[in-house]
């Protein structure tokens, strides 16, 4: 749909709707009160088709206001419905998780942090506080008394209430496979808790929020230049791409445009992330089902990259190189030649690599038909990135809506119907090739100039800034009071709507076929977790039922006499 | 009888017994994490590493789940040392001194299995949710190759005119033949699984199981199991250069022969992702099986008729 025809449909909502605002082109917020925020989603998404992106809760002294972010991707455009909540006393708005299941992991957020009620929500858990975290104490609110946060610890008085637990049982007749929250399967923590009936899957519940770093809370106390450095420490490999979609919301809230040099800079350190990520995540999968060798090899194609990140950047992660109003570092020109070596080497070991699994018999069985995410899946759970386009979702920030140098630049969004794990692979590394086709484009067409300009202010307002990280699309909404300090600052990483899609695909498969599933979608758990405010100490809880609380001495004892009883390991 | 039990004491223990197929059973996984490591553009381990790693694994912790049944969870890593060492003992002797019972293949086929049976025991008394899936597999990986690998070496004696004693069918190089080379083939992958080695790791996985079977092992138990696995890395190769190759006529000959079959085993771990349980099985039972009943069949034909290549 394009922004006309849009802007025509959203006329039928006058009735519910207390104002339209459109403060910059292809970017609409629509304002309502919450009791009209259900009938408003459910025409966003049901009606016009917007992609659902993420929802951000706001304490904005006088009310409370929850924004949901809509993605209109045919024009490249932003339908932000902004509803307010004005008892503060008692905050409560009907959830709209019951037709959107992308909403879910969000409402339990914002009521972790915000302490909004979601009312009808099917699955009103925490889902980053800490278990033992009191009840009653919601960290992004702005007269939270920062003391009791201070003071916290498993030996607190204040317990959260029984509504709150975190973890949901599975009933117990059926076996369970525990899969985290330390398996080889994965690098970071997070926990899968699979119901298995023999060899396959019927049930997978997943807790996250092993590893909070407060990065949102952070970020509030930040001026405006640091927040980049902090929010590239989101995650190593889109350490690019996170600073990147902040730096665009920040540039568009104080209208100005950066130099075309710097434009050409950040194309290449982000494809270069692209490249980075793509052959990481392809040695990951070998490793995943046992292929080794290929996991191996892919990681040594990767370090050319990383190499050239490190010369241009002078980090092989945690590049830190963009800045509101440019780039840090500029791409010498004798590093040019060594640039296009070094991709035309990458290139060419990623075209033998899609030769190799085109070749593979075994791979075929092993990823084909696997872990199917059909397309109306992906539309429900709002996938994005490789994801959504290997379940025949044709969207790419980049192209949707282009941000750097990405229009001036000759390529192609690569899309595959067919939604299972072999799709995934196919379309990462054929986006691999795109990357060093762009890389190598940008390379050669990059203009003279400087690569940073003076900013002086930023003014009131809010403003969205999204990347096509490699996994998908990163989100970034920035509000401003005029001040030298964000005062809100929503980060939704790709993974955190990829993630939850397990549910689709795991369910009925082989646990074999599961791990390779779980990490079909390239989960990054640093970006889904970046937000809470203690790293606390995560309690145990040994009996769920009666939430018999344990001190740390006996679950020390537990865990050394680890699968005890039969089939228990889920209680730790 | 008395005066003899010393001498063969020191066959099972010394030579060619425990020690030296301990020794080289280790050498062989240096060999193997040496050129896997080669492959995959790593350095890969020195040559005492395998041996370092047993001794630290003696001096561990031996952690036994609560929940499991002790006696069990204690026999099952003997047991298949136990019917490794046999195998190893009895094969060597074969290949050395040629002494034969009739018959021996029937037993060298009894003790092959019993590591894998141990195996399911062991895992199946350490009560882990992840064991019992891996029991599970490790079953049903059983069921499937042991078909196969009964079915080849039927064409095997069949070659060898209705031959039960591996001493006289080491005498015959029954590979140079079309249903020689696909029984030896078929068996080459039924030895694969038999270490566990990928495509068959089925049942250890460790992005799937995190060791699976072996997951609530440690110290001395696991060292035991790993020595065992290492003699298997001998006695399972030199079977098949008994069975299909010819056996050890010449000693160096014998070697080169154990060699190739390493490294075949070695490439194949090296170039293939893990199976999935079922495919394996439908690997085994449908297209080796067929390959072997036409191996078979061939083998009869070229016996009746006294076609050698057949």
């Amino acid at each position: 749909m394009n922004q006309k025809e849009l802007k025509k449909r959203l006329t039928e909502l006058e009735d519910k709707l207390i104002g339209i605002e459109e403060p910059r082109e292809n970017c609409i917020y629509l304002n309502c009160e919450s009791q009209n925020s259900f009938a408003v989603n459910k025409f966003l998404f049901e009606e016009l088709r917007l992609r659902f992106v993420i929802a951000t809760g706001i304490d904005a002294e006088d009310c409370f206001e929850v924004i949901y972010h809509y993605a209109n991707d045919r024009a490249g455009s932003m339908v932000n419905l902004k509803a307010f909540i004005r008892n503060r006393k008692k905050p409560a708005i009907d959830s709209i998780a019951t037709f959107l299941p992308a909403a879910e992991w969000i409402e339990r957020e914002i009521h972790d942090i915000l302490g909004i009620d979601f009312n009808n929500h099917p699955d009103m858990r925490r889902l980053i506080l800490a278990d033992d975290w009191p009840e009653g104490v919601y960290p992004l609110r702005k007269d939270m008394d920062s003391k009791i946060a201070q003071g916290w610890t498993c030996k607190t008085s204040i317990r959260p209430s029984k509504k709150s637990p975190a973890r949901r049982t599975i009933p117990m007749k059926k076996p369970i496979l525990a899969v985290g929250p330390f398996h080889p399967l994965q690098e970071e923590m997070e926990f899968f808790q699979l119901a298995t009936d023999g060899e396959i899957v019927t049930d997978i519940d997943m807790r996250i929020s092993y590893n909070h770093r407060g990065i949102e809370k952070i970020s509030e106390s930040l001026q405006f230049d640091q927040v980049p450095f902090l929010v590239s420490r989101i995650c190593g490999i889109c350490s690019a791409s996170h600073p990147l979609a902040y730096v665009q919301a920040v540039e568009e809230l104080a209208g100005i445009e950066p130099p075309v040099r710097a434009l050409y800079v950040r194309t290449i350190i982000n494809e270069l992330e692209r490249i980075h990520s793509h052959v990481l995540w392809f040695g990951l999968a070998g490793h995943f089902i046992g292929y080794d060798t290929v996991f191996m090899w892919a990681w040594k194609y990767r370090e050319t990259v990383l190499d050239l990140l490190e010369e241009i950047t002078g980090n092989r992660n945690n590049y830190g190189n963009v800045t509101v109003g440019g780039c840090r570092e500029d791409i010498p020109d004798e590093l040019k030649p060594r640039i296009i070596k070094d991709i035309n080497f990458v290139e060419k070991k990623t075209n033998m690599l899609i030769k190799a699994v085109d070749d593979d018999p075994i791979l075929h069985a092993r990823l084909k038909g696997v872990g199917v995410l059909s397309y109306e899946d992906a539309v429900k759970f709002a996938v994005t990135g490789p994801t959504a386009r290997a379940s025949g979702i044709d969207i790419d920030v980049r192209r949707d809506e282009s941000y750097a140098a990405y229009d001036q630049l000759d390529w192609d969004v690569i899309t595959r119907p067919e939604g299972d794990v072999f799709a995934k692979v196919v379309v990462r590394l054929l986006e691999v090739v795109e990357s060093c086709k762009i890389i190598k484009q940008a390379v050669q067409k990059i203009p003279d100039g400087p690569v940073a300009m003076k900013v002086k202010q930023i003014p009131p307002g809010e403003a969205i800034g999204r990347v096509e990280a490699p996994r998908g699309e990163t989100f970034h909404y920035v509000r401003s009071d005029g001040g030298n300090r964000p005062v809100r600052h929503k980060v939704r990483a790709p993974s955190y709507v990829n993630v939850p899609s397990f549910k689709a695909s795991c369910i009925g498969e082989h646990i074999a076929d599961v791990t390779i599933t779980l990490a079909a979608v390239d989960p990054c758990y640093s970006c889904t977790e970046r937000l809470a405010v203690v790293d606390g100490e995560n309690k145990v809880m040994h009996d769920y039922e009666s939430l018999l609380r344990m001190s740390r001495e006996k679950m020390d004892r537990i865990s050394k006499d680890l699968g005890v009883e039969k089939l228990k390991l889920e209680d730790l | 009888m008395m005066e003899r039990i010393p001498q063969y004491l020191f066959w099972i223990l010394i030579f060619p017994g425990f020690v030296f197929t301990v020794l080289i059973g280790l050498v062989a996984s240096w060999v193997v994490r040496k050129v896997s490591a080669l492959v995959q553009w790593r350095v890969g381990p020195r040559l005492y590493q395998p041996f370092v790693d047993i001794l630290k694994l003696l001096g561990k912790e031996t952690l036994v789940p609560r929940g499991s049944q002790k006696a069990l969870f204690f026999a099952a890593p003997l047991i298949a040392m136990t019917a490794v060492l046999l195998l190893s003992t009895m094969l060597w002797r074969i290949a050395f001194d040629r002494i034969d019972f009739i018959g021996d293949i029937i037993v060298a086929i009894y003790l092959m299995v019993l590591p894998s049976l141990a195996l399911i025991l062991g895992s199946s008394a350490s009560a882990s949710p992840h064991a019992a899936v891996g029991t599970s597999r490790e079953m049903k990986l059983v069921l499937a190759y042991e078909l196969p690998l009964a079915l080849a070496l039927v064409v095997i004696v069949i070659k060898n005119g209705g031959q039960l004693n591996l001493a006289q069918i080491a005498q015959n190089n029954v590979v140079f033949s079309i249903s020689g080379l696909l029984a030896f083939l078929v068996a080459l992958l039924c030895v694969q699984a038999k270490l566990g080695f990928v495509p068959f790791d089925i049942a250890e996985a460790e992005t799937e199981l995190a060791g699976g079977v072996l997951i609530e092992y440690s110290g001395a138990l696991l060292a035991i199991w790993k020595l065992a696995q290492a003699m298997m890395l001998v006695a399972l190769p030199l079977f098949l250069v008994l069975a299909f190759l010819g056996g050890f006529t010449v000693l160096w000959a014998g070697i080169a022969k154990y060699v190739l079959i390493l490294v075949l085993l070695i490439l194949i771990k090296n170039t293939n992702p893990r199976m999935r349980i079922d495919q394996a099985m439908k690997f085994f039972w449908v297209y080796c099986g067929f390959a072997l009943i036409l191996a078979v069949v061939l083998a009869g034909l070229g016996n009746y008729y006294g076609i050698g290549w057949l």
